[in-house]
């Protein structure tokens, strides 16, 4: 069986790997078809090849633009400034600094507490008003499961709320009667 | 070896070692050289604007190769009417692009527009993978990073390439004879 010309054009390229190199080389030996499909191929990549241009061309202003360059962001003085500089932080240490911050910020009231002489420290315009008469602790409020299903819809009646409820995925009782 | 873009040494190094490869790489895609000297002075501008420190030589060459590429195929894109004057300067045997080639006999420079139009005329992917490897000299592993595919990929498009300039260069010669 002959070579597959993707094989063959890999091959060309100096890109295939052992031991297929070896065989594609053993293969090439005895079977003219294949070495002359390689030739045809070697043919028109150095057809492609000669399309290129040339270093003169290329090459004209290498010198030229260097120094344009050169001139533009190295000379003497020119530095990049502040603000073009790029500030290369990494993930996860901007993480550890936005931790460390939060922990020091509570951390601080954890261990310190909040009595109002601290806070007349830290927040002087703050501590006047707050004292215990007009502070409210939110937790301390009675939560809702104080109050039966009955209270709290009258309270939303009073209000003049329209409260509809429906109950979904109730299973009925296995031990009532099926007609029930 | 680290290359700090910014840095005075390493940025000519990388310019020294790479302007030739970058040109060219432009220059296949905008056909014109004073484009191609604009847009590679450009890709070496936002080389040492990127302010940024490359792990070694070559991820400093892949990241100028991927730039410049862009930069052409973004010039290409917007000037669709300059680039019909470059395709009739292309085709012109007389333009100031060949004239290095007028020494060379007409039928060189008609194989030479004849070759370059049929790589022009393949589709973008593919057409990048064989002027890289053809006119850059880069290998498969090179090709597949600076493209951001897999180096099979890469083994495929290069012989689908060649296929299909197989075919159209095969019928380019049976309309010249």
């Amino acid at each position: 069986m002959c070579i597959d010309s993707q094989m063959l054009s890999a091959y060309l390229d100096g890109e295939l790997p052992e031991p297929y190199k070896t065989q594609v080389e053993e293969h090439l030996e005895h079977c003219p078809a294949c070495r002359k499909h390689l030739c045809d191929m070697k043919d028109l990549d150095e057809r492609i090849k000669a399309a290129s241009f040339s270093d003169e061309i290329l090459l004209r202003n290498k010198d030229k633009i260097f120094s344009l360059l050169d001139k533009k962001y190295f000379e003497k003085g020119k530095k990049i400034s502040f603000l073009r500089r790029r500030l290369e932080v990494s993930v996860p240490s901007l993480v550890t600094a936005a931790a460390a911050v939060v922990f020091i910020f509570i951390g601080g009231f954890m261990f310190f507490g909040t009595s109002s002489d601290q806070t007349k420290d830290i927040l002087p315009s703050f501590a006047m008003q707050a004292d215990s008469s007009n502070v409210h602790y939110v937790s301390d409020n009675d939560g809702l499961e104080n109050y039966t299903l009955e209270e709290i819809l009258q309270y939303l009646d009073s209000k003049g709320y329209n409260v509809d409820i429906s109950i979904k995925g109730l299973q009925p009782l296995e031990t009532e009667p099926a007609q029930n | 070896m680290e290359i700090k873009s910014t840095d005075r040494d390493d940025f000519r190094r990388i310019y020294d070692e790479n302007y030739h490869l970058i040109v060219q790489v432009i220059m296949h895609i905008v056909y014109n050289i004073e484009i191609a000297e604009d847009l590679t002075q450009e890709a070496f501008e936002r080389f040492y604007l990127k302010n940024m420190t490359f792990p070694g030589e070559d991820d400093a060459k892949y990241w100028l190769i991927r730039v410049a590429k862009n930069l052409a195929l973004n010039h290409v894109r917007r000037n669709k009417r300059e680039i019909e004057m470059v395709e009739k300067v292309r085709h012109n045997p007389a333009s100031s692009l060949e004239s290095r080639d007028a020494a060379e006999s007409a039928v060189e420079a008609d194989e030479r527009r004849a070759v370059r139009a049929a790589v022009d005329s393949l589709p973008e992917n593919l057409r990048m993978v064989i002027q890289l490897k053809e006119y850059s000299g880069l290998d498969y592993k090179s090709i597949a990073k600076v493209l951001g595919i897999s180096e099979t990929n890469v083994k495929v498009r290069v012989y689908r390439a060649r296929k299909k300039l197989e075919e159209a260069l095969m019928t380019e010669d049976r309309d010249v004879y």
